[in-house]
């Protein structure tokens, strides 16, 4: 059945970059669905929208791949945040996204806000191997939501004691650091035009998880999500003043009340 | 009757082949990487002038399945053949039997050219040793051969790494792959290879592309090799040169027919005006670095190929449904339009339940089919996800080689997800309007509670037909009554016992796609026959109204087959709303129509790139 919430128009966009292969829709499928399942290449752009709260977001899970690179810029139009991803196994993939990822986001919003995630963390480190939904621990729809409380808790957690390599049987090489990743943070920035000191900081805003595990994902989409509220009410403010809004607003309403009587 | 001479020609397949020749002189490195494409010959037979083109620019015609009967034979033809029908709804069965004893004729005569082709076969010489010693004649006359290994020199080449396409292409398992296929560039470069990583195969591709050059430099091209185990065939389009090298026995044509679907499902990813360009630009250009992440598509496309009918066909398979119920799905797509949206198709378990366009932009064109396989490979293929809405430039090769449209793709039963619908707009920065369409037409289908009823809708049994002997078949109209320009379809029951396991069901295809190819051989068309095989047998006829192809059980006789066959068309004709999109409905968007989708050379030129051409 259609969700209910698919009738709202939603009120903020966040747009996922990064090249192919780092894991873009894996994240999302994760944090959506709570599951790592096989991908096959995005193509064009998906477009998801996540009730959270009382507002809507809408989430872009962008193709990578050279083939779509000029659709990027009209994902991005008048986007809340951006979460450039990369893959912290892939000193290109870091590269790929100020050579070519960055640009794109011209089209976003002003105040839009910036995320620069390292991706399959598992591979690398031994703390991301073990998290909430590590796919050895049963896929229990309610256990997780448990566990959604405190991924900051689990982030924080020292080396665990299971042998964390048996889990995936190897750690490769990590190609980009966290202060690559965060100096990385501080050109786009400089290229935003923005001043440091008026901006979120960089290591509030340069993350690394696992779509595979699930480490640290709530945790970037959440605090993306807490971030871009302010936007929400900003745009609801502006949308009062227009009556074009309004009317998209009531046929999003009305659609929502024959919806609610046929239930 | 006649004895199927395909059978035999397959069982006489190994002898009338040179045996492996080890007495054969060390090759240089292209005598030995051509073996790749194992001993491939050219027959030395008239048939070869065709295959050797003497016409450097001679070009392929754009449709996949042009229809080899001549304009004379088929004018007298289809009113004999128009008697034929007529005839046939009076049950005057007899003049259907004459038919097919005269076809038994051409058969006869098939027989002995198949025979004689194999003695040419013989004589012929392989090409590979030839052009090693850079002496082809001119008239590319056929040059013998060694069989050795396959792919000798990809192993020197064969680099250590792994990647995701790591079948070993060294290996026995690699070579005996049915069908193979490769796409490269001009220049020599892969792009891609069914089995086993491009990489691993630069150098086979390599040697490929020289042999395409060293023929065309003789102003020849080089359109396919032969040999006892193999067939190669060769399409060369724009800059890029499609390899298929097969042991399905289909024949030349419709393997080059599968090479053209290659190419368009390229096209329509990067379309054709944007490779031209990139390959002006950079004639060395990896086009891999485009076309990375959609080798699951060309995977997915191939293996259809091999497996769906449809592109045989060249036809699209609609799922069955009461035609009140397409009538009001058709309506509610009718209904829920937004500026710039040209089509709405609406798609169940892979198959076609609706499809309704905009009128004034497709004025004068239909939808072609080939256009439709590739919409519904690439929904197959990228419906991993199936949660979201997806939003994707594609390219409509048929309608348009040289422009993309902005697909929205969205499934309307999560989490089953066989219900797809499909929206096709030319404006780019239409998706939330085109979003709100999908809204509509999701209140509409709940409040008519479509869903259920498409659910309930599949595909039908032979049996419903009534016919004892019959088996399977495939009957596909030329145009459905009162609908000129109508989207080409064709009907199918499901395969069934003894037809139910992979293997047998390749075998059945295997059948139709031979006599496929009979009845559409350029050199010697049929329009009908009757071909015993051993553990069924099959009936294909074509007339000026439709193609059919049939298969009974084997021990059904002549006479039984001509009374299965009346039968099947009464029950096809009293069925047809069901079986076929009878009336697709149009609506317009348009206001002020652009045409800029199907005038090629227009405003949307400058975004047909994608804006990757800005990256290279
Ligand atoms: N080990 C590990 N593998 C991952 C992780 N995330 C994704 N992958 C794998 O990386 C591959 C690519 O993942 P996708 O999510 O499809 O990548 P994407 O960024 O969406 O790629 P495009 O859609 O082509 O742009 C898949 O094989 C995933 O299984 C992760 O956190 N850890
Ligand atoms: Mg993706």
């Amino acid at each position: 059945m259609p969700e209910v919430s698919k009738m709202k128009k939603p009120d903020v966009k966040v747009v996922l970059l990064g090249d192919m292969n780092v894991g873009k829709t894996s994240l999302l499928h994760r944090y959506t669905e709570r599951k790592f399942k096989d991908t096959i290449s995005t193509v064009g752009g998906a477009f998801f929208l996540k009730q959270w709260g009382n507002y809507h977001i809408s989430i872009w899970d962008t193709a990578g791949r050279e083939q779509f690179h000029g659709l990027g810029s009209m994902y991005c139009r008048g986007a809340a945040a951006v979460i450039l991803t990369y893959d912290v196994t892939n000193w290109q993939s870091l590269v790929e996204l100020e050579e070519r990822f960055l640009s794109l986001t011209d089209t976003s919003n002003h105040d839009c806000i910036y995320a620069v995630v390292g991706n399959k963390a598992d591979l690398t480190d031994p703390k991301a191997q073990m998290s909430q939904d590590t796919d050895a621990v049963l896929e229990d729809q309610t256990e997780r939501e448990e566990d959604r409380t405190e991924p900051q808790v689990l982030s924080a957690w020292p080396t665990p004691p299971a042998s964390p390599a048996s889990l995936s049987g190897m750690i490769l090489h990590k190609q980009v650091t966290h202060e690559d990743a965060m100096a990385l943070y501080g050109r786009i920035l400089r290229y935003k035009g923005l001043e440091e000191k008026d901006s979120l900081p960089a290591d509030k805003m340069c993350f690394e998880t696992s779509a595979k595990t699930g480490y640290n994902v709530d945790t970037l989409f959440e605090t993306l999500f807490d971030l871009v509220l302010p936007s929400i009410l900003r745009k609801r403010n502006e949308n009062k003043a227009s009556p074009t809004v309004d009317l998209e607003d009531c046929r999003g309403g009305s659609g929502k009340r024959a919806r609610s009587t046929c239930c | 009757m006649e004895r199927d001479n395909h059978q035999a020609g397959q069982a006489q397949g190994v002898s009338f082949c040179d045996p492996p020749s080890e007495s054969n002189p060390p090759a240089e490195t292209l005598a030995t990487s051509l073996c790749l494409l194992g001993n491939h010959m050219f027959p030395d037979s008239v048939e070869r002038k065709e295959e050797i083109s003497t016409g450097a620019d001679k070009e392929e015609p754009a449709d996949l399945h042009q229809s080899d009967v001549k304009p004379n034979e088929q004018s007298v033809d289809a009113e004999l053949l128009s008697n034929q029908v007529k005839k046939l709804e009076t049950e005057e069965i007899e003049t259907l039997e004459e038919l097919i004893n005269e076809s038994t004729q051409p058969t006869d005569r098939d027989a002995e050219d198949v025979a004689m082709d194999n003695d040419q076969s013989d004589s012929g010489e392989f090409v590979v040793t030839m052009l090693a010693k850079a002496k082809l004649e001119e008239q590319g006359i056929g040059v013998k051969g060694r069989s050795s290994p396959l792919l000798e020199a990809g192993i020197q080449e064969s680099p250590a790494f792994i990647s995701h396409r790591d079948e070993d292409v060294t290996a026995d398992s690699w070579r005996q792959h049915r069908k193979h296929v490769f796409v490269l560039s001009e220049a020599g470069k892969p792009i891609y290879s069914r089995y086993g990583s491009e990489e691993a195969l630069s150098s086979t591709m390599g040697v490929m592309m020289a042999l395409v050059s060293f023929v065309q430099s003789g102003d020849n091209i080089i359109r396919s090799v032969y040999s006892e185990e193999h067939t190669v065939v060769f399409l060369q389009k724009g800059p890029l040169v499609l390899v298929c090298v097969s042991s399905s026995r289909q024949s030349e044509d419709q393997l080059r027919g599968e090479l053209l679907y290659v190419y368009y499902q390229i096209i329509s990813m990067l379309t054709q005006a944007s490779i031209s360009r990139i390959f002006e630009h950079k004639k060395n250009y990896d086009l891999r670095r485009l076309l990375a992440g959609s080798e699951k598509i060309l995977d997915g496309l191939l293996n259809l190929v091999d497996s769906d009918p449809s592109f045989l066909l060249a036809a699209v398979h609609c799922l069955p449904l009461a035609s009140s119920l397409r009538d009001s799905l058709s309506q509610i797509l009718q209904k829920a339009i937004t500026p710039n949206l040209v089509f709405s198709i609406l798609i169940a378990k892979n198959q076609l339940l609706t499809i309704v366009q905009e009128k004034t932009v497709i004025e004068d064109t239909r939808l072609e089919p080939a256009d439709v396989h590739l919409l519904l490979n690439l929904i197959g293929a990228s419906s991993a996800f199936q949660a979201g809405e997806i939003w994707t430039p594609i390219c409509l090769p048929l309608f348009n080689p040289d422009c993309y449209f902005y697909a929205y793709i969205s499934y309307l039963d999560p989490p089953e997800c066989t219900v797809c619908l499909l929206l096709l707009s030319t404006d780019k920065e239409a998706f939330y309007a085109v979003a709100e369409c999908k809204r509509k037409i999701e209140e509409a289908m709940v409040a008519q509670n479509s869903l259920s009823l498409i659910a309930k809708a599949q595909s039908y049994s032979v049996s419903q037909v009534g016919v004892s002997d019959l088996r399977h078949f495939m009957y596909k109209p030329f145009d459905v009554p009162d609908n000129y320009r109508q989207l080409t379809q064709f009907t199918s029951p499901e395969m069934e016992a003894p037809y139910s396991s992979d293997e047998e069901k390749m075998r059945l295809l295997d059948l139709y796609r031979y006599m496929h190819s009979r009845i559409h051989s350029t050199s010697r068309p049929l329009k009908l026959i009757y071909h015993v095989a051993e553990r069924e047998t099959l009936l294909a006829w074509v007339t000026s109204k439709f193609e059919l192809y049939t298969c009974f059980s084997p021990l059904v006789t002549k006479a039984c087959a001509i009374t299965a066959i009346t039968k099947l068309l009464r029950w096809i004709k009293k069925e047809e709303d069901r079986l076929f999109i009878r009336y697709p409905p149009k609506y317009s968007t348009t206001p002020n129509p652009s045409k800029s989708s199907r005038g090629g050379k227009s405003d949307q030129q400058d975004t047909t790139d994608n804006g990757f051409l800005s990256l290279l």
